[in-house]
């Protein structure tokens, strides 16, 4: 017996960059801008969805694509304000893939958008590792949740184009030290833009909108 | 446990590459992956995920070997380039954070170990 060695060097994620490039080619040609939101469970993604569709009413040119493992909830809470969405459901997987992003992104009034927020599964180490062709990641982060975060799921607030602190409310009734969470988020990405918003109040979210609108 | 869905794209690449070989081999005895340490992959889950996907496979009983790659950045303001101290992402020269990543975002099938009889 004999062995050898056989040189290979290939992209494990070759097949999820493929869908991601397709999608980035419709992206193209629709001129629609796709932001995918990344956080925890209960961060505040689907509030901060609501909060936006409330505070323009008028605005009816984005769609949402809503991932989750389990039932249609978050989608027919923004389907009841009238916002174009489509569910995704993982069944148990942990996070969305560029394929099915493909196949909803397809089915959506393209023509009508300027943009489609993809709210991705409630999780901050999985979403962060699939490229779904996205203009731009965007990291999540609550205040209820540690300062730290971070510098704990580090590829996550290294690849966003911004980071959004919700909650910022609650934070007279917390420990939550603010300066802390924003120097952890420095520490990770030096340039990114953080946004502190509201969903309850809306403080916040006007700013947001403008930078997603600008992308 | 994004290990499990990586996984599934290692043996899926493993299979395809094997199956590729000219002359077909004996069998698949290692496989080499490589992997920065941005992913945050843990070796231990990794491992058993290839054991269980790649049962019933031509891949099964073969070892897989996980090499990691430190992440290493570029100082966009002082040209600084070597490993940072991860997760923080900071310049150890000049201090700044705006730095780009070189290294550390790997994730490839290296190579395959393959076993061919003598007379083959």
């Amino acid at each position: 017996m004999k062995n050898q060695m056989i040189k290979v060097y290939k992209d494990l994620m070759g097949q999820n960059s493929l869908w991601a490039e397709k999608i980035r080619l419709i992206l193209k040609e629709s001129k629609v801008t796709m932001i995918n939101l990344i956080g925890s469970p209960g961060c505040g993604k689907t509030s901060l969805l609501e909060k936006m569709t409330t505070l323009f009413p008028g605005k009816r040119d984005f769609a949402v694509l809503e991932g989750d493992v389990e039932t249609t909830h978050d989608a027919e809470r923004l389907n009841a304000l009238g916002v174009p969405v489509s569910q995704l459901l993982t069944s148990g997987a942990c996070h969305l893939e560029a394929k099915m992003v493909y196949h909803a992104l397809i089915d959506l009034p393209l023509p009508s958008l300027k943009l489609v927020i993809v709210e991705n599964v409630g999780n901050l180490v999985c979403p962060a590792e699939f490229d779904i062709g996205e203009h731009a990641k965007v990291a999540v982060l609550s205040v209820t949740e540690g300062e730290d975060k971070p510098v704990k799921y580090p590829l996550l607030f290294r690849e966003a184009k911004a980071v959004v602190l919700t909650k910022i409310d609650l934070i007279p009734h917390l420990s939550f030290n603010k300066d802390a969470c924003l120097n952890y988020i420095k520490q990770v990405n030096g340039t990114v833009p953080v946004f502190e918003i509201s969903s309850l109040s809306g403080d916040g979210v006007h700013s947001l909108v403008e930078w997603i609108y600008s992308l | 446990m994004h290990e499990f869905s990586i996984c599934t794209n290692i043996v899926e690449s493993v299979i395809a590459e094997y199956e590729k070989i000219e002359p077909g081999p004996v069998r698949l005895l290692k496989v080499r992956v490589v992997v920065g340490k941005l992913h945050q992959i843990v070796p231990e889950t990794l491992l058993s995920a290839y054991e269980v996907l790649t049962k019933g496979t031509i891949a099964e009983n073969s070892q897989m070997e996980i090499e990691f790659v430190d992440v290493c950045c570029q100082c966009n303001k002082c040209l600084w380039e070597g490993e940072i101290d991860y997760p923080f992402f900071i310049c150890k020269e000049c201090g700044s954070g705006d730095i780009a990543l070189i290294h550390g975002k790997e994730l490839y099938l290296k190579n395959l170990e393959v076993e061919y009889d003598e007379t083959g």
